[in-house]
């Protein structure tokens, strides 16, 4: 195997956290739509949240190789939960790179899971095109003021910070937008109810809306202008989490199946002894493995510093696809029981259908990837 | 004070295990190995009562191959301060294992060896025994509740008729039960940090001794499969064939 020790080492605790913390949670939580303070309260301690902000900021420092690990294996626990750490990791990674030292101090409790944080990009009328954003954030004395609105906003209703994006600039396109760090408890902000989701249902997504809110001149994350390059540039990182996200989903799918297919009888056998299940078993594994090595190899890119963007979004659209259809071949193994809320493989189909969409949807994925490919000069 | 806690890498707990075709022994290639869980509960102990200010050092010590140093690196990993490898190919049997860590003990001066009752893949239960008679250390077996006094420690001991506690003078052996704690997960920074401390290497000749094997496997075998129940009629049918064949009642 191609993993180090350490690698291995922090795979095997996310799986036994997993196995032990997390899984027997999951049907509750989705049930419930509930936030599960106290598991990330433990997970915190843990230091699984910030998994790459180095030792010298309160991190442990890890690479995005073992980044995606702990994310597959907190997924095959229950995806909201991975999605979760996927969250903190951006915003502490936009952090690292471009926070000043006075912002980064506020890096000890997001990871700490004591400041619950947002990252506030998508608007009613922009979604996969970012630069629709119609939230504006003008100056005002040394500061700025914002005003506008965000929806589908993981964390919202729980959130103490946002990280807002904002157009600075009407005439400069991709260049006239900033990233704000906003108090949620401030005066101006208001919430809107929760959304009501088919699956990862115990992430609390939500509307944030932005009126006449004050920010200090410290609010501005990096440099004015950059703010659509700085997110851009957390994007490959965020396609691999959600890749691992995928294979995670998956990996859960189909030890359900096995686990069920091996005790289920029919005709007087187990039907894990019928070559029609037998196949689909073997359909789920090989690519479950596939979305796992392409996931392993983009998150290799990233950390050798070589271009990853075709990589992580081969990845992000393989897995998602790989999760959406290997899942439905785990409810198929179950069958009328598949179909049923309480059976886990019932809720990680739905689980598994926001990864198609988040992060980039899969047909912008494919739009990337043909891009890439088409660039002069690149090797396809 | 210090602590010393031996550990021992065997086959995963999760493994399903098969026997070697041969029957010489059981099948240990491409198998999951991890630390031996009476281990991890002694490691669990040990950091326990150096977070209570009752020890001031944890010590690990490992004898086997060098495999055994990622099995250490996992006691690093939750809280431990150093480790110490002793490193040999050859079968390890209770007898040569209590040698060498008197050897360690002698070495190190703990005040307590904290040290799981059995390894779950021989369950020899003989180790810690063996090194309290070796060191002429007293010795708390199968310890549910570990007490620190002035000079000596209080053992609650999980006995066929059910708990006794015994007072044992320090330096002395302790050794670990399931129901002592539920050891920690290892934190992703104490990994990271894990990497930095100190692990020292020996070799069983380093204290004198012969690990040559005295015992002598014969024959290992998976137990035979159970039979069938088989349904009964009525309560008369089945109180006839507790007292007639199964001769239970």
């Amino acid at each position: 195997m191609y993993l180090t020790e350490t690698q291995e080492q922090v795979r095997d605790m996310a799986r036994a956290f997993a196995d032990e913390m997390i899984r027997p949670l999951a049907e509750e939580l989705d049930r419930e739509e509930s936030f599960p303070a106290a598991l990330y309260d433990e997970m915190a301690k843990l230091g699984l949240f910030g998994i790459g902000v180095p030792e010298a900021l309160g991190g442990p420092g890890f690479d995005t190789l073992t980044y995606a690990l702990v994310m597959e294996e907190l997924s095959r626990g229950y995806a909201s939960v991975a999605d979760q750490c996927g969250l903190v990791e951006l915003i502490s990674t936009l952090l690292v790179r471009h926070g000043t030292e006075r912002q980064q101090a506020l890096l000890p409790d997001i990871l700490g899971m004591r400041a619950k944080v947002a990252y506030c990009i998508t608007e009613p009328e922009a979604g996969t095109d970012v630069s629709g954003i119609r939230t504006t954030a003008v100056r005002d004395g040394d500061g700025w003021r914002l005003d506008g609105g965000k929806i589908w906003i993981h964390n919202a209703p729980v959130a103490d910070y946002g990280f807002v994006l904002a157009r600075t600039d009407k005439e400069a396109g991709n260049r006239g937008m900033s990233i704000f760090i906003v108090d949620l408890h401030a005066a101006g902000v208001e919430r809107g109810p929760k959304e009501h989701k088919m699956g990862q249902r115990a992430s609390q997504v939500g509307a944030l809306n932005f009126a006449d809110v004050r920010l200090s001149a410290d609010a501005l994350l990096g440099t004015e202008g950059r703010g659509f390059h700085m997110m851009m540039s957390v994007l490959d990182k965020g396609r691999v989490g959600i890749a691992s996200l995928a294979v995670g989903i998956g990996q859960a799918g189909l030890e359900a199946a096995l686990d069920y297919a091996g005790t289920r009888k029919q005709f007087g056998k187990a039907i894990s002894d019928f070559q029609g299940v037998q196949w689909l078993l073997a359909d789920m594994a090989k690519d479950i493995e596939a979305a796992r090595l392409l996931v392993h190899s983009a998150a290799s890119k990233i950390d050798s510093g070589a271009d990853a963007t075709k990589a992580c979004s081969i990845a992000k659209c393989f897995a998602g696809d790989m999760a959406v259809q290997r899942t439905a071949d785990a409810v198929q193994v179950f069958g009328g029981s598949g179909y049923i809320r309480g059976f886990e493989v019932e809720r990680l189909y739905r689980d598994a259908k926001i990864t198609q969409i988040y992060e980039g949807t899969n047909q912008i994925q494919r739009m990337i990837i043909a891009r890439e490919l088409l660039k002069k000069g690149a090797r396809a | 004070m210090k602590l010393l806690v031996p550990i021992k890498r065997v086959v995963d707990y999760n493994v399903k295990i098969r026997v070697k075709a041969d029957g010489s022994g059981v099948e240990l290639a491409n198998v999951k190995m991890s630390m031996n869980p009476f281990d991890e509960i002694s490691v669990e102990e040990a950091l326990r009562l150096k977070e209570a200010g009752k020890a001031s050092e944890v010590v690990v010590v490992s004898i086997g191959p060098a495999k055994a140093e990622e099995t250490l690196r996992t006691a690093l990993a939750m809280g431990a301060d150093r480790a110490v490898l002793v490193e040999t190919d050859d079968a390890v049997e209770p007898l040569a294992v209590a040698k060498i860590l008197k050897g360690v003990a002698e070495a190190e001066q703990p005040s307590l060896i904290i040290v799981g009752k059995q390894a779950i893949d021989d369950d020899s239960n003989q180790t810690g025994q063996m090194l309290s008679a070796l060191l002429g250390w007293a010795q708390a077996t199968f310890a549910s509740k570990v007490e620190i006094g002035e000079g000596s420690a209080q053992v609650t001991r999980e006995v066929d008729g059910g708990l006794q506690t015994i007072d044992v003078k320090l330096p002395a052996v302790v050794t670990t039960d399931l129901r002592l704690n539920e050891p920690r997960y290892a934190s992703l920074p104490n990994i990271m940090k894990a990497k930095k401390k100190p692990l020292d290497k020996k070799t069983p000749s380093d204290f004198g001794v012969d690990m040559s094997p005295r015992l002598k496997v014969l024959k290992t075998e998976e137990p035979s499969g159970r039979k069938a129940g088989v349904k009964v009629k009525s309560v008369a049918e089945l109180v006839d064939k507790l007292k007639n064949e199964a001769g239970v009642l």
